[in-house]
């Protein structure tokens, strides 16, 4: 007994010695779920795509990935699986960010990727992140997909006879995640709008009811909607009017554009000279509202006259018309899902309003991050994908939106413990 | 790179702010810090000086002359906005403040004497790569006082006495910036060193029945940096947008201090008092960062701070067990003066309750070796910096073992 006060003097001595300050941390809870086996299903930005490609490092600091993490706390059993690449360059197409031309822009990442990035990993599975970069809704749903989309084919099980979907339900998920429809809108838009047209939304409708009724037999789950395509920085960093003429060179291209009045210059900025088949002179000067695309070769507009009296092609830009027709198929096609998440009962992710606060401009510990092009810090150096703090953000998202809908308590992440963008 | 990576480094001197609000630690006596640094109305020694320059003119002794040290070993706590289990801890060096008191009379009435001393030296260390890093890192500031002093007995009642005050501030800051390149992130680190004077004045009633009431009022004294060393380590493809030589002013007042003793001998043994300290920190508003070469990364930042005014009350007393032997314990709470709203991780000042214990020992009539231990809870609290959207739960341990050595003639 004496020795026992004698210990517990001791140990309170100690504690004041020791003086550490310690806060009770607070028990995840996972609410009305079973997070055992947790599923991803999506595009390129559930497959943790970034910088133009698919590589590890991205495929690790993926959303589902890091969402699992924060799942481990509230039931998740088991290994979540992704079909990792074994490099840091994917299938070759890496950006990182370098010097071109005496300022920083994003360049080709040097070095040869592992030939093994390119074989099939399918013995590695079953995967949990079934994720697949360039998926559309209907592509979820489609037996064979493997055979059509190397991404989804390195970890098919079978490349020809699986689809992404049975692989799901064959994991048989107690909760997933789905986060599909920007594709069908994206293919449209970073084609100028003169590829493929934008899937309607009755068959999105279709394809995206048809998904959920086979995941929720098993599972209960969360969706996201999609952002406004148009707003991302792919978009917003070159503006339509970024040709900066003097008064001399304005005046020599009035001169040259003689034959076509409703094409004028002055000096300053003036909007981009483009092609245009819907209008009278086939070639038109753009207007505000009218966006550039990330992939108009900037050289060809300082080298050779680009915009100025080189008329750019169609493909580098959208239209009013265009832009309108996208943010009518985004709103459409949150229509659907908000209608189908109510219908399923899952938890929804408003991501077209993140990325509406983003472009105000928001701080997430301590850390600013607004939608502009690398400096932004949630866009990664493609200006579509998502960094690694943008996945991160993202995730922190879905863990609000499970919380909220299912009365679970998952911790988030702290978004600054994630890596940001390497300057050189 | 249109868009500004925004340097709002903060506060330099916060150290100064940390010790002074939830961590104030007033360590100019080993005799006060284990009476939960009740002072004001004391005048056991040339302490006083510092304490209650009206109260120094009464000092018992021909000559007196004081010093000692303290250990300061303090931790800080985060825990990141629920839900999260996200926690960070300080990993704090250990301040060492010391102080240096002589006093002598100089005629019945007259006392002269002088304080040196270190109110400010802590520092404060987050573990590396912490969440709140872009924040602060790592904050240090060491204060050193020098205060001549005059004290005069007007009656047998009533003495008066004012202090001419010298402070010289050291500070140095690094930060992490949102900036990453291979070799990992970029940082700052600002250091620079100040001075500049105020005064200490105050007046003392002691009664013949043994009761002692004072007041004092020590000036505030704005710390201005006008060209702190701003050394910047980025990407080199960012050197531009931070020059490699680049200077940076700030000014940081340490607030001035209203302070009301009172204490009552009940006996040849025992004495208890309480103090209470106003202390003006509204003074502290914003902290303004103004770079000498600004670039569209590096621009100028105001701060919020909104601190409030603050009220401290402290109880103490002393027990002689015999000539050689005095017992002392004492306690206070030392409200937070900082903006819930505008809580930053460089001043994790929280509503403190301090406990205190002391003792001195007497190997004879003129030395005296003087020991305390304080022990600081700083009590949980969630607050957050609004203006970066950095909110959490912060707690603070703070133990101070201190021990000096008095002469007396």
């Amino acid at each position: 007994m004496k020795k026992f006060r004698y210990t517990l003097l001791f140990a309170f001595a100690f504690s004041l010695l020791a003086c550490e300050a310690e806060i009770d941390q607070y028990t995840p809870q996972a609410g009305d779920v079973d997070f055992s086996t947790y599923v991803a299903l999506g595009t390129s930005l559930t497959a943790g795509f970034a910088d133009n490609d698919l590589y590890r490092s991205a495929q690790i600091n993926s959303y589902p990935n890091i969402l699992a993490g924060q799942l481990s706390y509230v039931g998740l059993s088991g290994e979540f699986r992704q079909p990792l690449m074994l490099d840091e360059l994917g299938f070759g197409n890496r950006l990182v960010l370098g010097i071109s031309a005496g300022s920083l822009a994003p360049v080709p990442a040097t070095g040869t990727p592992d030939q093994r990035n390119f074989a099939s990993i399918a013995a590695d599975g079953p995967f949990h992140n079934l994720g697949v970069p360039g998926a559309l809704a209907a592509h979820l749903l489609f037996p064979g997909y493997g055979t059509l989309n190397p991404y989804y084919g390195r970890f098919a099980s079978n490349p020809a006879e699986s689809s992404i979907i049975a692989e799901a339900v064959a994991l048989q998920p107690s909760f997933f995640s789905l986060w599909v429809g920007n594709n069908e809108i994206l293919g449209y838009a970073v084609q100028g709008g003169v590829g493929t047209g934008i899937t309607p939304p009755q068959e999105f409708q279709a394809y995206y009811s048809a998904i959920l009724q086979q995941l929720v037999a098993t599972a209960k789950g969360v969706v996201a909607n999609i952002p406004d395509i148009s707003s991302i920085p792919f978009f917003r960093t070159i503006p339509y009017d970024a040709l900066a003429l003097t008064q001399t060179q304005a005046t020599m291209l009035n001169a040259a554009y003689a034959m076509a009045p409703h094409i004028s210059f002055s000096a300053g900025a003036n909007g981009f000279v483009v092609e245009d088949t819907a209008h009278p002179a086939g070639i038109r000067q753009l207007q505000a509202g009218e966006l550039v695309l990330l992939t108009l070769p900037l050289d060809r507009v300082h080298n050779e006259g680009w915009g100025s009296s080189t008329p750019i092609p169609e493909q580098y830009y959208l239209s009013v018309d265009q832009v309108n027709n996208i943010q009518q198929a985004v709103e459409s096609y949150n229509g659907i899902i908000t209608s189908l998440a109510a219908q399923f009962e899952l938890a929804l992710v408003d991501v077209n309003q993140l990325l509406v606060d983003g472009e105000r401009g928001i701080y997430f510990d301590a850390l600013a991050f607004n939608t502009e092009f690398v400096t932004g810090g949630v866009f990664s150096l493609d200006g579509v994908h998502l960094s690694k703090r943008g996945n991160a953000i993202v995730a922190n998202a879905f863990i609000e939106a499970i919380n909220l809908t299912y009365r679970a308590s998952i911790p988030k992440v702290a978004v600054g413990q994630y890596p940001g963008i390497i300057f050189p | 790179m249109r868009n500004p990576i925004k340097i709002t480094l903060l506060l330099i001197f916060l150290n100064y702010s940390a010790l002074a609000g939830g961590y104030q630690v007033s360590l100019h006596g080993q005799r006060q810090a284990g009476m939960g640094l009740i002072g004001t109305s004391l005048f056991m020694d040339a302490s006083a000086a510092f304490y209650n320059p009206g109260a120094l003119a009464l000092m018992p002794q021909q000559i007196s002359i004081l010093g000692g040290v303290s250990g300061i070993f303090s931790n800080v706590t985060y825990q990141m906005t629920y839900p999260s289990l996200y926690q960070a801890q300080t990993d704090n060096p250990i301040g060492t403040p010391f102080y240096l008191y002589a006093a002598a009379k100089i005629t019945d009435r007259l006392v002269a004497g002088i304080a040196v001393n270190t109110p400010f030296g802590n520092g404060l260390k987050w573990e590396e790569g912490w969440a709140g890093r872009f924040l602060i890192q790592e904050i240090s500031l060491r204060a050193i006082t020098i205060q001549p002093t005059v004290s005069f007995r007007i009656s047998d009642e009533i003495s008066a006495g004012a202090g001419f005050v010298y402070t010289m501030g050291f500070v140095e800051m690094e930060r992490t910036l949102p900036v990453e390149g291979v070799d990992g992130e970029g940082k700052v680190n600002i250091s620079g060193n100040t001075a500049n004077y105020g005064f200490n004045a105050g007046l003392q009633y002691a009664g013949r029945n043994g009761l002692n009431i004072g007041i004092s009022y020590r000036s505030q004294i704005d710390m201005a940096v006008d060209d702190a060393e701003a050394i910047f380590s980025v990407p080199l493809s960012l050197s531009g947008m931070f020059p490699a030589e680049n200077s940076v002013a700030v000014t940081l007042p340490l607030p001035a201090n209203l302070d009301f003793g009172l204490s009552y001998q009940f006996s040849r043994e025992l004495m208890l008092g309480i103090a209470l300290n106003y202390v003006f920190w509204d003074a502290y508003q914003d902290l303004t960062f103004n770079f000498e070469t600004n670039t569209p990364a590096l621009t100028d930042s105001s701060n919020p701070r909104e601190y409030s005014n603050t009220l401290i009350v402290r109880a103490g007393g002393e027990y002689k067990v015999n000539n050689s032997l005095y017992l002392r314990a004492g306690a206070y709470y030392d409200p937070s003066p900082v903006n819930r709203d505008y809580f930053s991780p460089e001043t994790p000042s929280l509503n403190t309750l301090a406990l205190s214990g002391g003792f001195s020992f007497l190997p004879n009539s003129q030395i005296s070796i003087d020991a305390s231990l304080l022990f600081l809870m700083g009590m949980e609290e969630s607050v957050t910096y609004s203006p970066e959207n950095f909110g959490g739960t912060y707690k603070s341990r703070v133990l101070i073992p201190g021990i000096g050595i008095s002469y007396s003639l």
